[in-house]
Parts: structure tokens; C-alpha cells; sequence
């Protein structure tokens, strides 16, 4: 079955949007850009957590929702 | 080296005759994974689309989290260590996508694009254009993303660079409910013929698979 | 791969937003190359500033919608904007990467920008 190539492109754009920035994360010997983005989302998250701990505990006053 | 596909934690079905698939069992759950193809080839979009066979063979027998592409580890061992690891997790996630694959919406305005600011433009036109645009994107939100979630089990909004594209909607849908849901997309284009709207899919649900 | 359009226009073209880009996608494999090293700091950094940009023009854009601005400060506001936004992209010019390339992948916490 032929497809065209906007058929092709658009089929492509909607499968890279899943494919490479969605699915389960898991720990892994996954080449430099994810494990670049690996190290980045660790320490991210490690950040957020105790960024909301301390506003839990008021150390630290409600950031603004400037997003 | 073995490249991971998916999660899933039904071990009935057999695994689809494909490429040296198995399924390494760890907490009551399993990780689908096959060894690499070949090291270090081009990245095609043939490459892609024969992952996501392997993955969508596997989901019409069975429910699953899909595994971002390009994950690989060592061995049998270390995927099921990686399962392990987060199986509470994983097996939560797995619960919410039960029985439901996901689509995808774009939308699309009608008629040219807004155009750049000019050179010269004035600076509080540049604002008033942005301030524009962003209203057409609340209004398609309400629109079109606000029904389609109704009739949806869960909803998001991937992140868009593409300048005139209004919506980019993902749709965690019950897979007998995925028909209506498509009629519903058809009802809202008729209803608004000045947009147009995209739907592909059943896709395996990339963009639920984290709280 | 047709199967997988369940309702589409007669014309597709204006769907097909941007040619995915991948050649850069996962082949940054570990490599001695300075040229790359460098682009892929140019990357964060731009990241960064393009995050910072955003933040400030939607402040910007909120403030505007909240009334109490002069119309002499919403000019002056947007010529900013757009001086910034100029710059950006001279920038991204500079180390060859579009505006897709300045959008960190978080994993699980999705997109950056």
C-alpha cells in the first residue's frame, strides 16, 4: 500500500512525538543524548522534591506561577 | 546488548514470532526486549517504524507500557534489575492505561499563517500578535481538547514548536470506545470548518505512561 | 502506515510542520569531537535562555492582559521582546540549531519549553 509523502511525514511527526519523547524512562546504558538527559531529569527531580518539601515546611515562601 | 520494547505483566499471550523476542519476568511484571539489531546503524525512519511494529504487535494481545525508544542495557539481568527497581511504579502505571490506547489530535488553523513581525514592526504590535495567538490556542483548547477529554479517560497536551499548529492533543481511549471517540472528532471538524483537524492512531500510550 | 489516519483533511501538507530531525536524535553517541562538545554546551545554555525568555514574555503578556500598562511601556516592552528574540535566533544561527533543538527531553517530566 503506497503512501504519500506528506502521509509519510505526518505519520512520522505523530510517531517521534511517542517514540522518542514519550514511554517509560528506565534506567539503562541508553546512548549519550538520553543519558545526558538521564543525568539532567535525576538531578531535576531531586531539586523539585526538595523544593516542595521546603514549602511544605515553609522554609521556603510559595513560588510565583510565573509558567 | 538487549533492546528494551515494553512493560506488560500478562504472560499468556505468546510473544509475536519477531526478532529474537523474550520477556524477562521480575515483581509480577515482564519487560519485552530483544537483542540488538545491529550496533550503531543509521537512524531511518524505517528503524522507527519496525520498533513500533514489534510494540503494536505486542498490544493487540495484550496491555502494556511502552519503553522509550533507544533504551538498551546490558543483559536479561540488568532488565529485570530495571524492573525491579521501579516495579510498584510500573505496575500503577500499567493499571491506568488498562484496556485504553491512545490517539493523537492535531489541530490547525485556516488560512495563512501569521506572518513574523516585519522589520520595523512596532514593538507593541509584536506583543498584540502573541496575545492573539494565544487566545486561539485557549479557544481551541476549549473547543476541541476540553470535548475530546470528556470522552476520553485521560488527556494531555504535547509541547508544540510548530508556529500555526493550535493543538497537539494526546487521548488515553477504552479500545472499544475509540471508534465514537473518531466520530467525535469528525463532529467537531464539521462543526468548526474553520480549523482542521488531524487524529491518527491507536498508538500504544507513550504519553501516559508517567504520574 | 495509512491505517494509522483515523480522520484527516483532503489536504495533509499543512500537518507536515517540520521534517523530523533525525540525524540528531539519538546519534550523540559519546564522542572526543570538540565540535560537537561545544554545540551540545551552546544547547543547554540556549536552552536555558530561550526557558527565561519564554517566562518573561508570558509575564510580560499577562501583565499586558491585566490592564496598567502605558501604551509608551507596552511599545517599549515589545521592541524588547523582539530585540530578544532577533538575538535568539541569530545565536541558534551561530551553532547550527533550530528552535526544536532547545527543548530539553526531561524523561518523565516531559518537555522543557
Amino acid at each position: 500500500m503506497t503512501t504519500t509523502i506528506a502521509e509519510q511525514e505526518v505519520a512520522l511527526i505523530d510517531l517521534l512525538d511517542r517514540l522518542l519523547a514519550g514511554g517509560v524512562v528506565i534506567a539503562g546504558d541508553i546512548t549519550l543524548a538520553a543519558a545526558d538527559v538521564d543525568l539532567v531529569y535525576v538531578s531535576l527531580r531531586a531539586l523539585i522534591s526538595s523544593v516542595a518539601t521546603a514549602e511544605e515546611r515553609e522554609i521556603l515562601p510559595r513560588l510565583g506561577s510565573a509558567l | 546488548m538487549i533492546d528494551l520494547y515494553a512493560i506488560t505483566d500478562d504472560p499468556t499471550p505468546p510473544l509475536p514470532d519477531v526478532a529474537g523476542l523474550s520477556a524477562v519476568a521480575s515483581h509480577g511484571l515482564a519487560i519485552v526486549c530483544a537483542p540488538v539489531a545491529s550496533e550503531g546503524g543509521e537512524l531511518t525512519p524505517e528503524v522507527l517504524w519496525r520498533h513500533e511494529e514489534v510494540v503494536e504487535a505486542l498490544m493487540e494481545d495484550r496491555d502494556l507500557l511502552p519503553v522509550r525508544f533507544g533504551t538498551r542495557v546490558e543483559d536479561e539481568t540488568a532488565a529485570a534489575r530495571a524492573l525491579g527497581e521501579r516495579h510498584r511504579e510500573l505496575a500503577r502505571a500499567l493499571d491506568r492505561v488498562r484496556g485504553a490506547v491512545e490517539l493523537s489530535v492535531r489541530v490547525m488553523g485556516d488560512g495563512p499563517e501569521s506572518p513574523p513581525p516585519a522589520e520595523g514592526a512596532s514593538g507593541a504590535g509584536y506583543l498584540r500578535a502573541k496575545v492573539r495567538s494565544a487566545a486561539a490556542h485557549e479557544e481551541v483548547v476549549r473547543m476541541v481538547h476540553d470535548p475530546l477529554t470528556a470522552n476520553a479517560r485521560a488527556s494531555t497536551q504535547l509541547g508544540t514548536t510548530a508556529p500555526a499548529e493550535l493543538l497537539r492533543g494526546a487521548y488515553l481511549v477504552e479500545r472499544g470506545r475509540v471508534n465514537a471517540f473518531v466520530d467525535h472528532v469528525s463532529r467537531l471538524q464539521a462543526a468548526h470548518p474553520e480549523l482542521r483537524l488531524l487524529c491518527t492512531g491507536p498508538w500504544p500510550p507513550y504519553s501516559f505512561t508517567e504520574s | 502506515m495509512r491505517d494509522k489516519f483515523l480522520h484527516a483533511p483532503p489536504d495533509l501538507d499543512p500537518f507536515a510542520t517540520e521534517r523530523p530531525r533525525l540525524d540528531d536524535a539519538l546519534s550523540r553517541r559519546v564522542n572526543a569531537d570538540p565540535e560537537r562538545l561545544e554545540r551540545g554546551l551552546a544547547q543547554l545554555v540556549l536552552t536555558v535562555v530561550e526557558l527565561l525568555r519564554q517566562l518573561m514574555e508570558r509575564q510580560a503578556l499577562r501583565r499586558i492582559d491585566g490592564g496598567g500598562l502605558s501604551e509608551e511601556e507596552v511599545e517599549r516592552l515589545g521592541r524588547t521582546f523582539m530585540e530578544l528574540d532577533k538575538r535568539m535566533e541569530q545565536l541558534r544561527t551561530e551553532f547550527g540549531l533550530d528552535a526544536e533543538d532547545l527543548n530539553l527531553n526531561l524523561g518523565p517530566l516531559g518537555n522543557l519549553l
